[in-house]
């Protein structure tokens, strides 16, 4: 199934900036999240801030050194609707909204190049 | 949709870290593993299974599972020191593990040999190699280990480390063997064309150490 294919692209979802879409509906806020949701605990403690600072950092931290290992190696993406693909990992965007793959089979071919919305992936896996 | 997973806040996370843990996902998908880290800006957790080869140390394969799909997470049992440590250290740069002295050497008299086989002017200083008084190469003599403030030489030389063959094991041990293939590797090849040479033939290498001594 080593086809090429050719660049497909999908609709977008809404525009954040054009009239119409509700900022609060579901769709919206699966395909528009734009900014990092930050910790509810603007009127819990003040102490307990600096740790929730600390265990933010360490968290990402080693969540982007998984990241950084993960690059070049291939993986598998399990979807909705018992969707499974194997791509080679590219990069992620900061809010992990967005992967970039290479060489993505699919059932029609194999896509040189692609974009995969998080929100449609339930898991991925790969071997360190 | 979401349960209670992707709102618990990094305090919460931090707390099923280094824990066997048990998540189902999606509709019906069940993963369990180490929990390695959470992420505080997607909910997503990093699981990790350890598969103990006995050839070549452990591999390891990881799940990601992506915060908006967890249905629950369910703590199986605690990690002891050593499983801690290995999860810790999972992740960090490569070079993590020093070589000895005595293969140090030796991957940096290959390196030596290499570019002098490519007619790159080399020097040894202590532990590290200058190259052509503009470029440094320290230890372990990597593609990486290359500092220079010369763009194009530093390019030039990154690259030709990274097409180094990789040695045979006792390459000192064969080298008087393959000097009676000389006359006939030397007549095969174009004497005007020394890289390509070396990349076509890996014993090859006796051939033009003989001529290295014209040039040095």
């Amino acid at each position: 199934m080593a086809t090429p294919v050719s660049v497909l692209r999908l609709p977008k979802g809404p525009d954040p900036n054009s009239r119409g879409f509700d900022p609060k509906s579901p769709r919206f806020i699966a395909l528009c999240r734009t900014s990092i949701p930050t910790s509810a605990g603007s009127e819990a403690d003040v102490e307990q801030l600096p740790k929730e600072q600390h265990a933010r950092s360490v968290l990402r931290e080693s969540f982007l050194r998984c990241l950084l290992s993960v690059t070049n190696k291939k993986v598998q993406f399990h979807m909705y609707e018992r969707v499974k693909v194997e791509a080679t990992f590219g990069a992620s965007d900061i809010d992990v909204m967005n992967f970039q793959v290479s060489d993505l089979h699919t059932p029609i071919g194999v896509q040189k190049e692609a974009l995969i919305r998080c929100q449609d992936v339930i898991s991925f896996s790969f071997d360190a | 949709m979401q349960c209670g997973w992707s709102l618990l806040g990094p305090l919460q996370w931090i707390r099923y870290i280094n824990k066997q843990v048990k998540v189902t996902a999606g509709k019906d998908e069940e993963h369990r593993g180490w929990l390695l880290t959470v992420d505080p800006v997607s909910a997503s957790l990093v699981l990790v299974n350890f598969h103990d080869d006995a050839v070549g140390g452990g591999r390891a394969s990881v799940q990601v599972v992506m915060g908006h799909a967890v249905q629950e997470v369910q703590v199986l049992q605690d990690a002891d020191q050593e499983t801690t440590q290995r999860l810790q250290s999972s992740f960090l740069p490569p070079r993590a593990r020093p070589l000895a002295p005595e293969q140090l050497g030796q991957r940096r008299a290959g390196v030596r040999r290499w570019l002098e086989e490519n007619r790159v002017p080399v020097q040894e200083d202590g532990e590290e190699l200058l190259v052509a008084g503009a470029l440094t190469i320290m230890a372990p003599y990597g593609p990486e280990d290359c500092c220079s403030s010369n763009q194009i030489i530093l390019d030039r030389v990154q690259r030709l480390i990274q097409s180094q063959p990789a040695a045979p094991p006792n390459h000192s041990a064969e080298l008087p063997n393959h000097s009676a293939e000389l006359p006939n590797h030397s007549a095969a090849l174009p004497a005007n064309q020394p890289i390509q040479r070396l990349i076509q033939s890996q014993t090859a290498p006796p051939a033009d150490q003989s001529e290295r001594s014209s040039c040095d």
